[in-house]
């Protein structure tokens, strides 16, 4: 910094508090007096898999498809797979509604009774202690094998993961969560967006409030296709109010934000079916870059079986590349609930789970007043084509 | 824009003008000589615009031009036109004499239809090439002119067999004719001065147009130019007032900003994909439109001071250049929307934009150098002598101090003797933006290094980018340059010896007037150095560009 | 078409400043049947097949030491070092032009620009744009008869398209056509006339569009009355221009002659998205777009669309760049620090090696063409050229230029010709005559020169 040498102390100190600010521009990107703003570009299942499955003692899970031909005779068998050349999808639509009455065992998982789910065996697992050390004890949850987190944590709680981590389709390689990736990349749909108001400090901060809201806008991607943070999404509004729009408190400490456990309700798009996700007490621990452009972390909370069902049931034919059954992981899922018994029957209704997602930097636009895109209002805008 | 307010500034303005003018003294001049000069291709597609459509097409290159006194335009007085160049004008005129005549546009396009579509049909040719052909060669045609026109379209017709096909190939014909392509202008003698020439009507009138509305005249100011209107004050007043009221008038304006800020290269404005991801070419484009926007919403609707382009928060902002800029963009799916930037953001004034920061950088990085000349020669009008021949970078590099930053390595450059010279008028000018990147962002280091964006400007000093646009301000420069580029726009040539004492002239009034851009158009347009003429020298003319040295 | 007999070259006949009548009337492609024994003449009239002229541009130079061994006496056999290697295959068809100087007289060194407007105009420029003459391959072209579709034909692989080093003036200079999809649609196009094809009808369009040109020029001579004296120049250029367009015209007018050289090259390759190949100065960019381009340009002058073509792989200042370097070719040779034990700019180094290997590429063009006996790289003379010696000096003295081409069988190759500090425009003069130009000394000041280089010639 250039100032002449009779320029006076004061001035000089003064020169240099004001390059110091000035150095210390805003480095938190999307910064709106107060406000950081993120559009999760990545969700995925908190799977933690071994090389050689350590974790699945007895193997992955058998599929819809092989609990069809194995409970046909022979002659039956080559007659309705052409001897095996027709293809798991070609042969989708027969294997699936192998109730006894052709029920499409993904709609009526109980028409059938199928050999019970292979679990996931082993210790270790991403995730967050949900139910504290006594949540049993307490009545918070149903008794279930806790794991230690890969980072140390003693008592996590990811009861989906166990579920699901020894079916093929739902671990890293078997598509599920990859082609949800990529729907929501292509289409946009089940953008979820992360407001943090209350901002004074974007590094350290005791107390924020964390908002969670559905993106509108498509993500933004470079020549490359990779996620290009600094994007203004527009909130998903209904009747002049965010739809969506779930709120909890938190807290930032060196970059990290952690909130309170909250109800949650997330928008979810995957693999062609659209879902209201509604986490109970769900926590979120997410890292944001010392820059701010981009932020990681996880979401763990408790999932409703009967959403998770609603999901895995309308995987369709897309199951016959993920080898999964619904009827087994309808029956365990039951079981291994873990979460908000029922009051009546004593029934745990919900599974702890937990998703690590990667998200950008992103400017959240309050438009009050815009309608929300969708088919409805494609339709009335053709009409006053018509009608001009 | 507010027209009715407008207007009503003018008239009182034009009343002001016209007393200051009884009392002061509008220096005189004698001109230069009728020029002709190629029409540029801003100026070439906006007259297909305005004669045929905005839903006409052209695709092509044109030859490039050589930037003479900082314009294009003025290259364009000295330009000419190669075989490859005439190939792709050829073209680009068969392809919109195809459209003009194409079943969606025929209808609207031409004033009749044949009575037989696959015949001749001179009078209705005689009717398209009457009208056409008046836009086009910006004059009246002479019988002779459309007969033959007439008769080329018939001949046509009868070996293609479609009246429109024959009718296309004689208008593709214009389109590349030498009248149509080149503004030539003619020169008579002065009936108010014995002995002097004037412009004749049709060249003032193609000045006039060219200046303000960057396009060819319309019927109206043609007619007026047939009927002498032009060589009253009155009529030709009449006439400068109607085209700066139009809306016309913007089109015109910015299309003189694109030539003075050489935005020409800027769709082919490339970064690296690595360092600069948020880069493309849309955010190049826009970036563009960004600073025309600015200005125009400056200068014309609101007639602002034009010092406060370089210190002014307020632009218009697109979802693309939001990502750049790191703005929240309420309407992310497309369209402008007004913004301004905050107390404190270091970002004022167009040489700020990205279209000035971006532009003058390297694909992977920032450059002070490239900025600093920008400043001097497109926004202060100041020539930056080029690089000496033999230099050695050797004695500079020193393997044990690897520069980080930019500062760093220009530091050498300011302390050898044979760099300073040139480098001290760019590098403390363009170090002081290097808090924002070569794509435009704003950043705090380079690298991870401490960025020390001290900066001065002829000796404004600053601290970091947000002392560039006040330092612009202040600077008397600034508004000179505008005059002068102006001026040279106006005129498409290189300002003559004669005419600096005018040139100074305007800058005062320039200053009186506020430096309101539409009272600066309006006196250039009504004072007679504008349209002075001077006959041509006996012995074979070779214009130099007095600055450059430059050879015609 | 005529056929002039032409008087024969001898080095006497170059001695004696007589080279004039070497006019190859011949420009449309001929039958095999027409190929003496040896495959090396018309059987009929003994005229030799045309000879095309050409050149190749490259940016920011060699790396001095690592390129060519220099030699003190003009011999046969040139020796390439590391970043030339690349040219080793092609030794028999280049001669290498080494120590040759630029006096500018006083005038600047306009840094990347002087050198290539010297050595291809003959005059050193007085500002930092004025093109003083016209460049040699113009002055080629001019001479060599009117026959073809263009009268010269100019790309660039780096797309920018005004960086075109071939100008007639500063103010007459064509855009080159700067992409693959541009040189094609140009080229092979629809105006296109396949000489295999049987069957042949003159495109009545064209035949009014001929008709409506000679419209045009019947204007000329009122206009010329009508401006001064300098803007008659600009109209006489215009009008020369529309000339050039009806010789086109007329040119597809005609029916072209069977030609076995001539096969139209694919379209350039698209994505599956059926964009076009990618554009911008990324090295491996710039590469692959020039490969096609080289193809196209020398198919092109095989199917005798013209017989006089400019290309330039980077231009004067290669702001060529490899992603996520924040250097360009330009800016590595005065920023980057030369390595102490190769002694050299290692990535500035690294970039030259890439342009001695587009340089093959282009010669590979050339030469995969068959011709006659031979090639059209037999038929073909290419000035290859750059505007500086070494970049991070921007020395223009012993810029090095390469001859690449048999020139019919005009000049001898494998030569390594040493310039003994003469003026540069010695080699423009000698090509310009080699391609019958009838010009005997060329240049003006220091670089004027009547001295040919007759050690190439056979």
């Amino acid at each position: 910094m250039k100032l002449s040498s009779g320029t006076p102390r004061v001035i000089h100190g003064f020169a240099a508090c004001a390059a110091v600010v000035l150095l210390c521009l805003p480095a938190t990107a999307s910064a709106q007096q107060g406000t950081l703003g993120f559009v999760i570009t990545l969700w995925n299942l908190g799977s933690h898999e071994t090389r050689f499955v350590d974790e699945c003692p007895e193997g992955l899970n058998v599929g819809y498809d092989e609990y069809w031909w194995r409970g046909l005779s022979k002659p039956d068998r080559a007659t309705l797979t052409e001897n095996g050349l027709k293809s798991r999808l070609q042969r989708y639509f027969n294997a699936i509604r192998r109730g006894p009455n052709g029920e499409d065992v993904c709609m009526n998982p109980t028409a059938v009774t199928d050999p019970p789910l292979l679990l996931v065996e082993g210790d270790k697992a991403i995730g967050m202690d949900l139910d504290g050390k006594d949540g049993v004890a307490a009545g918070r949850s149903c008794p279930h094998r806790e794991f230690t987190g890969i980072d140390g944590t003693a008592g996590v709680d990811n009861q989906l993961y166990r579920l699901l981590g020894c079916v093929y389709g739902f671990r890293s390689y078997g598509q599920v969560e990859a082609n949800e990736n990529e729907n929501r990349k292509s289409n946009g749909k089940g953008m979820t967006l992360i407001e943090i108001t209350g901002v004074d400090d974007p590094r350290n901060d005791p107390d924020v409030t964390v908002n969670f809201y559905r993106s509108i806008d498509l993500y933004t991607l470079d020549g490359s296709g990779r996620f290009l943070p600094h994007g203004s999404y527009r909130i998903d509004m209904y009747n002049g109010k965010p739809r969506y729009g779930s709120s909890v408190r938190g807290k930032i400490e060196n970059g990290v934000l952690t909130t309170i456990p909250g109800e949650v309700n997330l928008p979810f798009y995957g693999n062609y079916t659209y879902q209201n996700r509604l986490f109970r007490d769900l926590r979120l621990r997410m890292t944001i870059s010392p820059n701010g452009d981009s932020a990681e972390g996880m979401a763990a909370g408790y999932l409703g079986v009967d959403d998770l069902m609603f999901y895995v049931g309308s995987i369709g034919p897309i199951q016959s590349t993920t080898i999964s059954n619904c009827p087994s992981i309808h029956v365990a899922a039951n079981q291994i609930a873990d979460g908000h018994p029922d009051p009546k029957t004593g029934d745990c209704t919900t599974l702890s789970s937990a998703f690590v997602f990667k998200a950008v930097s992103a400017f959240i636009v309050h438009d009050k007043g815009m309608r929300t895109a969708g088919a409805g209002r494609g339709l009335l805008d053709r009409l006053k084509g018509v009608f001009k | 824009m507010s027209t009715m307010r407008r207007a009503w500034r003018l008239t009182f303005t034009a009343c002001a003008l016209a007393l200051l003018a009884a009392c002061s003294e509008t220096p005189k001049t004698t001109g230069a000589e009728a020029g002709m000069r190629l029409l540029t291709e801003p100026q070439y597609r906006q007259i297909i615009a305005d004669v045929f459509g905005q839903q006409i097409t052209i695709g092509g290159t044109f030859d490039p031009l050589v930037r003479t006194s900082g314009l294009l335009t003025v290259g364009a007085s000295a330009a000419r036109i190669t075989p490859a160049g005439l190939e792709q004008l050829d073209r680009m005129a068969r392809s919109i004499a195809a459209q003009v005549t194409s079943e969606e546009n025929r209808d609207f396009l031409l004033p009749c239809a044949p009575a037989d579509m696959r015949a001749p049909d001179d009078t209705c040719a005689a009717q398209f090439f009457g009208t056409t052909g008046r836009l086009l060669l910006r004059r009246s045609l002479a019988e002779d002119e459309v007969a033959s026109l007439v008769r080329l379209a018939n001949v046509a017709t009868r070996e293609l067999g479609s009246f429109h096909d024959g009718l296309a190939s004689a208008l593709a014909g214009l389109l590349v004719s030498p009248e149509f392509l080149f503004v030539i202008e003619q020169a008579e003698p002065d009936p108010k001065r014995d002995g002097a020439l004037r412009l004749d009507g049709y060249s003032k009138a193609s000045r006039l147009s060219f200046f303000l509305w960057g396009s060819a005249p319309d019927d109206e100011l043609l007619r007026a130019a047939e009927a002498g209107e032009l060589h009253k004050s009155s009529g030709l007043a009449k006439q400068v007032d109607r085209l700066l009221e139009s809306p016309r008038l913007e089109e015109g304006l910015r299309l003189f900003f694109d030539d003075m800020l050489a935005f020409e290269t800027i769709g082919r404005l490339e970064k690296d994909a690595i360092i600069f991801p948020a880069f493309s070419t849309a955010v190049a484009l826009e970036a563009r439109e960004q600073t025309l926007r600015t200005l125009m919403h400056m200068l014309l609707d609101e007639e602002a001071d034009y010092r406060d382009v370089f210190t002014t928060r307020k632009t218009f902002i697109s979802s693309a250049l939001g990502r750049i800029y790191r703005i929240p963009v309420s309407r992310p799916d497309g369209g402008w929307m007004e913004y301004e930037f905050p107390e404190g953001d270091p970002r004022l004034g167009i040489a700020t934009h990205v279209s000035f920061t971006a532009l003058h950088s390297h694909a992977g990085r920032s450059s002070p150098t490239l900025r600093g000349k920008a400043i001097r020669e497109i926004l202060l009008c100041q020539r930056v002598p080029d690089p000496p021949g033999t230099i050695d970078f050797a004695a500079f590099n020193d393997p044990n101090s690897p520069a980080h930053t930019a500062r760093d390595r220009l530091n050498v450059h300011s302390i050898e003797p044979a760099c300073a010279g040139c480098h001290k008028l760019t590098d403390p000018v363009g170090l002081g933006m290097e808090h924002i990147d070569g794509a435009g962002q704003l950043r705090t280091n380079e690298d991870g290094y401490a960025i020390d964006a001290s900066g001065s400007l002829d000796g404004f000093e600053f601290q970091d980018v947000a002392g560039i646009g006040p330092a612009l301000r202040e600077n008397v420069a600034a508004p000179a340059c505008l005059v002068n580029r102006l001026y040279a726009y106006a005129t498409a040539r290189v300002p003559a010896r004669n005419e600096r004492k005018y040139l100074k002239y305007l800058e005062g009034e320039f200053a009186d007037d506020g430096y309101r851009v539409p009272a600066l158009l309006r006196r250039i347009a009504l004072d007679e150095a504008m349209y002075a003429v001077k006959a041509p020298s006996t012995r074979t003319a070779r214009v130099t560009d007095p600055v450059t040295g430059d050879p015609s | 078409m005529t056929v002039l007999l032409p008087r024969p070259v001898t080095r006497r006949s170059v001695l004696r400043g007589a080279l004039g009548g070497a006019t190859v009337g011949l420009s449309l492609p001929f039958l095999d049947l027409f190929l003496n024994e040896n495959g090396t003449a018309l059987a009929a009239t003994g005229a030799p097949l045309p000879v095309r002229f050409g050149t190749w541009y490259w940016g920011l130079g060699h790396t001095p030491g690592h390129a060519i061994v220099p030699k003190t006496r003009t011999a046969a056999g040139i020796e390439f070092l590391t970043e030339c290697q690349a040219l080793k295959p092609h030794h028999d068809q280049l001669n290498f032009f080494g120590g040759f100087n630029m006096p500018l007289d006083g005038r600047s060194n306009y840094t990347h620009f002087s050198g290539w407007v010297a050595s291809r105009t003959g005059t050193a420029p007085s500002t930092n744009s004025e093109i003083p003459a016209p460049t040699l391959d113009l002055l080629v072209a001019d001479h060599l008869s009117n026959n073809n579709r263009f009268k010269t034909l100019d790309a660039t692989a780096c797309g920018i398209a005004r960086e075109n080093y071939s100008a007639r003036s500063t103010n007459s200079r064509a855009a080159a056509e700067a992409s693959p999809e541009k040189l094609y649609a140009r080229v092979f196009g629809m105006e296109f006339a396949d000489p295999n094809k049987a069957d042949f009808k003159p495109d009545t369009r064209m035949m009014v569009r001929r008709s409506v040109l000679s419209a045009v020029n019947d204007d000329r001579k009122k206009l010329m009355q009508k401006v001064g004296a300098s803007d008659r120049a600009r109209l006489d250029e215009y009008f020369t221009s529309i000339r050039q367009l009806e010789n086109q015209l007329e040119t597809q007018l005609r029916k072209p002659e069977a030609n076995q050289s001539c096969a139209i090259p694919a379209a350039p390759r698209r994505d599956g998205a059926e964009q076009n190949m990618p554009q911008g100065l990324e090295v491996d960019t710039v590469i692959a777009n020039h490969r096609v381009m080289a193809q196209m340009m020398a198919m092109a002058v095989a199917c005798n669309q013209t017989r006089v073509f400019n290309m330039v792989f980077s231009d004067n200042f290669s702001h060529m760049r490899r992603p996520g370097q924040t250097y360009t070719h330009h800016l590595l040779t005065h920023e980057e620090t030369p390595d102490k034990d190769l002694g050299y700019q290692p990535v500035a180094f690294w970039f030259n090696c890439r342009t001695m290997e587009a340089f093959a590429t282009f010669i590979d063009a050339f030469a995969n063409i068959r011709e006659g006996d031979g090639t059209l790289l037999d038929n073909t003379l290419i000035f290859a050229a750059t505007e500086t010696n070494y970049a991070r000096v921007h020395s223009v003295d012993g810029v090095p230029v390469f001859s690449v081409g048999k020139a019919g069988g005009r000049i001898k190759t494998g030569m390594h010709v040493v310039g003994n500090g003469d003026p540069i425009t010695r080699i423009g003069l000698t090509m310009m005559q080699i391609m019958g130009v009838p010009v005997d000394n060329w240049g003006t000041r220091s670089l004027q020169t009547s001295k040919t280089i007759s050690e190439i010639l056979v």
